[in-house]
């Protein structure tokens, strides 16, 4: 019996978080896609693609001296995957993707604070001409590299544009730590610098 | 329809021209200049060899860094890119878990005796790549230096010579030899009135460690030897060192390589007990393939004593030692042309 309560009470909520989005905006324009640069500039350099999905909203308006102060709080779901590479010794060559959430803070002149968080992260390490050693034995590996579990946390800032709600540029200092990595965790800063667009606007 | 299948077939060939030719780039090697990074698969750890030089005589110096926890690439300066990698190929090896190696694999398997084996596997894949006639030296600085004999002590058959520039063979002895020559060379420069106070300070650092091995104490020990160094180049007693790393120099990620050198010090210090129980000094009789021994007369890192006992216990009929006078831990940095000078002489000379 009360697996059934616990079951109906999810549909319950998941049946009202529903209604509550029927009168939102369309799914393509709940949604924003990105486009920017990842790497830590001096060492590996690279580009980064992804989309963001308003999960849940709150605004609030204050009332000021000089007028309304709208302060608007999103939750948004987040994906995206970049290459990055340091080009001359081809030591540190990987596709990076990071899954999570994104909460963000836009103030009244469209400021933008972002906090990250990719639980779901996996980096693929691609290496140059790789020989295996076993025993005696020397064979050239295959399309050689090596994957990671790779979670990561940003925070940055970002400003969006005038007139489009979820649209902008962003400044993010990302933390990825790429596990197993040698005998730990590797830890990883880099910088994403991007525009954020929606295919459809809503305003 | 004709010209359309014509245009869609002139395409489709300079698609594959095009990728015949990138594919053939990467097969043409020239061996008159190498410039190629590979790595090393072995025991679940990927080693990157950094290949530079004039590889057509298949004459290839393989580099062990120091540290434990330095990198290939820190090595290739000065006379090695303008005068050793012109007589012959030099290998930069990064050891496991250290500069740019990557893997995943537990505590256990960072030991000397797998790095050896790793350098080992090194060697194998040379051979594999350049053929079976490839002659290696193999050349180990500082901790390079204690990983060399490991690596010799298993198999020594895949090298031709042996150079030991600086090398820790007795990492256990260190912590005594320390107190020695930070002793010697601090009296030396005190009655000199050369940097009186740094060196009254070394004294009083040496008055207080322990009599016994700590680890703490022991890198106290070694950090008033790199400090003693740098006073010794300020006071000129020493060359100023010199870094030029050439118009190709690659900077490498620095938190990457600096996490791994951690790691790796960390591990072998206080887990593996490196500077408390490893030596090899017994058993470099072993070692008799020809041997050159080359170190700095004011090293204090690993103190010059070494070099006498390094080169008395080689069991090489063919060994030949040099002090650089004016180097201490590095004289390929301090001395660079006589440094390559011996280099390429030994080479040339086996």
């Amino acid at each position: 019996m009360k697996k059934f309560n616990i079951i109906f009470l999810l549909i319950a909520a998941l049946s009202l978080q529903a209604q509550s989005q029927t009168d939102s905006p369309t799914f393509l324009g709940q949604t924003v896609f990105k486009v920017g640069y990842y790497g830590s500039l001096l060492f590996d350099n690279g580009l980064n693609v992804g989309a963001e999905h308003v999960w849940k909203q709150k605004q609030k308006i204050k009332e000021k001296k000089k007028g309304q102060k709208t302060i608007t709080h999103q939750l948004l779901f987040n994906g995206s995957i970049g290459y990055s590479t340091n080009f001359t010794n081809q030591t540190d060559n990987g596709l990076q993707t990071h899954y999570g959430l994104i909460w963000r803070r836009t103030g009244s002149k469209r400021w933008q604070f972002n906090l990250e968080l990719n639980p779901l992260g996996y980096y693929r390490a691609f290496l140059p001409e790789t020989y295996e050693v076993n025993g005696d034995e020397v064979s050239e590996v295959k399309f050689p590299g090596r994957s990671y579990y790779a979670p990561s946390v940003s925070f940055g800032i970002g400003k969006s544009g005038k007139g489009k709600r979820h649209a902008g540029w962003y400044l993010n200092l990302n933390y990825t730590s790429r596990m197993p990595y040698n005998a730990g965790a590797l830890p990883v800063f880099t910088i994403q610098y991007g525009h954020r667009f929606n295919l459809k606007n809503n305003k | 329809m004709k010209t359309i299948i014509l245009n869609k077939l002139s395409i489709i060939t300079i698609i594959l021209l095009m990728l015949g030719l990138f594919s053939c780039t990467k097969e043409d090697i020239n061996l008159n200049d190498l410039d190629e990074t590979i790595f090393v698969r072995h025991k679940n750890a990927d080693m990157p060899a950094y290949i530079h030089g004039n590889g057509a005589e298949k004459v290839f110096l393989v580099i062990l860094h120091g540290g434990p926890g330095g990198n290939g690439l820190a090595y290739r300066q000065n006379t090695f890119i303008t005068e050793i990698e012109k007589n012959n190929a030099v290998v930069y090896f990064d050891q496991r878990n250290s500069g740019n190696a990557q893997g995943s694999y537990s505590e256990a398997d960072l030991t000397v005796d797998i790095m050896a084996e790793d350098v080992l596997a090194l060697a194998k894949v040379l051979k594999a790549k350049f053929g079976a006639d490839a002659k290696l030296f193999l050349m180990g600085h500082s901790w390079g230096g204690a990983l060399g004999p490991a690596t010799l002590l298993k198999d020594q058959n895949d090298f031709t010579g042996w150079i030991d520039v600086a090398g820790a063979h007795d990492p256990k002895g260190m912590y005594d030899n320390y107190k020695i020559i930070l002793k010697d060379i601090a009296d030396e420069q005190i009655t000199l009135e050369n940097s009186v106070q740094h060196w009254q300070n070394t004294l009083e650092t040496i008055e207080d460690v322990s009599q016994n091995f700590n680890v703490d104490d022991f890198f106290r020990l070694n950090r008033a030897a790199h400090a003693g160094e740098a006073k010794l180049e300020e006071d000129e007693v020493i060359n100023k060192s010199q870094s030029d790393v050439g118009d190709d120099f690659v900077l490498s990620n620095p938190i990457t390589n600096a996490y791994n050198g951690f790691g790796i010090i960390n591990i072998l210090s206080n887990k593996r007990g490196l500077w408390e129980n490893v030596s090899f000094t017994d058993q470099l009789s072993e070692i008799t393939i020809p041997s050159l021994v080359l170190w700095g007369k004011y090293d204090l890192i690993v103190p010059t004593l070494y070099a006498q006992e390094a080169f008395d216990n080689l069991g090489s009929s063919d060994k030949d030692l040099f002090i650089f006078e004016k180097s201490a831990h590095s004289p390929m940095s301090n001395e660079p042309e006589l440094f390559a000078d011996k280099v390429i002489e030994f080479i040339n000379g086996h």
